[in-house]
């Protein structure tokens, strides 16, 4: 397979969720995500680092079209999948994988881990029932729920949340999808699972040479996971670059606050504060004009309240949406 | 040397479930000094949430046995009535930030009435008196004026945690119990509520007792941590110790699965689940999923051994034994 090749490429993507205060007024929107551009290639894995109502899931919902885009344009593999009607995306549900958030809601509680597997090769009208169950099992096998006839006659219940969290891995695999988004896969997983659960995707992902958008807050996870990392503030993405360049060189004001306001372990911390800047993310509804992290940038200067800021190579693989720096 | 205002021995607190006995808080025994804050830490399960909210006696209606003693300022607080611990102790004493509590503010009531709530529910304050109270406690944790008179959907959850901080506080309390202060919080509001806690702590010469299942959020306000698994504290140390030089295999496997930015290392999760606290394995419960394990961990619970200067480890790593 060629990597070079671009598998999904979004354009000036926005979504927008209506809101309605009365009825004479104007519709009000939430601009949940404003303007978003990315390529992701064959095979590469970006992390999506944002705070919550950054609009990161949004974008990630929207990529699968599970919600409809205002505006912009998505492309997976150069076919243009933005306005396809409902019966005609069957073909891209089966080229991607969604892992949720809360692996404790995803999976339906009165089906069997088997028939939570088969769910997707039944709908899609793949394989008899032999072959099924041996995909399944191969899944199960993957994300290593090993001895498989221990879990294959479970319930949900029965699985602890690591286990299940697995279940839904595996129920994202099975239709062998080009992509997977991952939404916050291991936020409300234990500790000491958490890092199990994302060496199992991370080795998914090159074993099959997919393609993944990981989702998360945290980046303390973020380092050995992804190829990418992308900065998402206020429905924007702020700052793109290859995982080790963000992180070494970070240039956007916030993506700098984000990096400070991560704890290390390192028992000093208790004598010392951290620099963070105040408030919190805007309204999306009406936010700042200018750059919309300008009331809590320390660097803020006059056009940043006035001018929003285009997004502007640095270096190569490295963009950024902010005044403080010039194309070149 | 600061006096010792909180000191736990033996403490254990058990529950009454369908399947017989569950003993959450197993023989807890430790000592908190002035100004000190203890972080535990733990998986979910272990047992870290029943063992603050026993301190503070707020059981849940299955409760079986709570037994050992507490003392605050060397009086045995476990054997006081419920009238007289209520009336001397709760609130005024020791207060708790509860886990997600920002998300249990009352949404009809504004949020200085919440604030001011516990001074003229446990301490007789008259209205007026604990409304300025209240403000006060409002503006020292960063909480204008004008936001007190507002109702909690009006504010953020930063602001929310900030409410629920001072809630805690306006009682003026020796110790505070924090129950994951900041687990729903975005990082960067996060570390602004870390530095608050931070500064209020110096203000005031508060005791903390951190509980977080973060182990990298406990080294900002951790002076002492205890690791606590399956009910127990299984390692007791001062945190340059915990990070540095862990004693418990646990311990130590866990500090192996936290990621973390500026180092790159490989990371290593711990295998397994935790142990039914209903019939907990023999010797050790740590010993199923140890990577250290040896055989006499099998057979023979560890004692409390001494690992060095106030850092104890129930552990036989390192230790002689036959």
């Amino acid at each position: 397979m060629n990597n070079n090749e671009i598998l999904l490429r979004v354009e000036n993507l926005k979504v927008w969720f209506e809101i309605r205060k009365t009825i004479i007024s104007q519709p009000l929107y939430v601009k949940a995500v404003d303007g978003v551009n990315f390529e992701l290639k064959k095979g590469e894995t970006i992390s999506l680092v944002g705070e919550s109502g950054s609009g990161k899931t949004t974008l990630g919902r929207t990529i699968l079209r599970l919600y409809e885009p205002t505006d912009g344009k998505i492309f997976f593999e150069d076919k243009d999948i933005t306005n396809l009607p409902f019966k005609e995306l069957n073909w891209y549900r089966r080229e991607t994988g969604f892992v949720q958030q809360d692996p404790f809601g995803a999976l339906a509680p009165h089906f069997t881990v088997y028939r939570i597997l088969e769910e997707p090769l039944i709908i899609n009208k793949i394989g008899t029932p032999e072959s099924r169950k041996e995909m399944i099992i191969k899944a199960l096998e993957e994300v290593k729920l090993t001895p498989v006839s221990d879990f294959i006659n479970k319930y949900p219940h029965m699985l602890s949340g690591g286990q299940m969290q697995r279940v839904v891995i595996a129920r994202a695999l099975i239709m062998k999808p080009k992509l997977i988004i991952a939404d916050e896969p291991v936020s409300m997983l234990d500790a000491s699972v958490r890092i199990e659960i994302l060496d199992l995707l991370r080795d998914i992902q090159r074993n099959h040479n997919m393609s993944l958008i990981y989702i998360t807050h945290d980046l303390a996870t973020v380092r050995s996971f992804s190829d990418w990392i992308f900065i998402m503030y206020a429905g924007n993405l702020v700052e793109r670059a290859k995982t080790d360049e963000l992180l070494n060189n970070p240039l956007h004001p916030y993506t700098k606050a984000l990096l400070s306001a991560i704890p290390d372990p390192d028992p000093t911390n208790r004598f010392k504060l951290r620099e963070a800047p105040p408030g919190e993310p805007p309204n999306l509804i009406n936010p700042p004009e200018g750059c919309r992290f300008h009331p809590r940038c320390s660097f803020v200067m006059e056009i940043c309240k006035k001018e929003e800021p285009k997004e502007i190579n640095i270096a190569k693989d490295h963009c950024v949406k902010c005044w403080l720096y010039k194309e070149g | 040397m600061a006096d010792v205002v909180l000191k736990l021995d033996n403490f254990s607190v058990s529950y009454k479930t369908q399947k017989g006995s569950l003993e959450a808080v197993r023989n807890v025994s430790f000592e908190l000094k002035e100004g000190e804050t203890l972080a535990i830490v733990g998986e979910s399960g272990c047992g870290k949430s029943s063992l603050a909210r026993g301190i503070l006696r707020l059981f849940p209606r299955n409760l079986e046995k709570a037994s050992g003693k507490i003392y605050l300022d060397g009086e045995d607080i476990l054997s006081l009535k419920e009238d007289i611990f209520r009336k001397n102790v709760l609130w005024s004493k020791i207060s708790m930030v509860f886990q997600g509590a920002m998300n249990s503010l009352n949404p009809v009531l504004k949020v200085i009435y919440q604030v001011a709530e516990p001074l003229i529910v446990h301490m007789g304050m008259d209205k007026n008196s604990a409304f300025n109270r209240a403000k006060e406690m409002l503006s020292f944790v960063g909480i204008s004026e004008s936001f007190a008179e507002r109702y909690p959907f009006e504010l953020s959850g930063g602001m929310k945690q900030r409410v629920v901080i001072a809630m805690a506080l306006v009682t003026h309390p020796k110790i505070v119990i924090l129950d994951e202060p900041t687990s729903a919080l975005d990082v960067i509001t996060q570390a602004n509520i870390l530095n608050l806690l931070k500064i209020l702590k110096k203000e005031l010469n508060l005791t903390y007792i951190f509980i977080t299942h973060d182990i990298a959020t406990t080294s900002e306000l951790a002076d002492k941590v205890a690791v606590m698994y399956a009910g127990e504290i299984v390692e007791l140390s001062p945190s340059e110790n915990f990070y540095n030089l862990p004693a418990h295999g646990y311990t130590m496997m866990l500090l192996n699965s936290v990621p973390t930015l500026k180092t790159i290392k490989k990371l290593k999760s711990i295998p397994g689940s935790p142990p039914s606290l209903i019939s907990p394995p023999k010797g050790c419960r740590f010993h199923p999923r140890c990577q250290y394990v040896m055989d006499i961990c099998r057979e023979k619970e560890p004692p409390m051994f001494k690992k060095g200067e106030e850092h104890y480890a129930k552990c036989y790593i390192g230790e002689s034994h036959e």
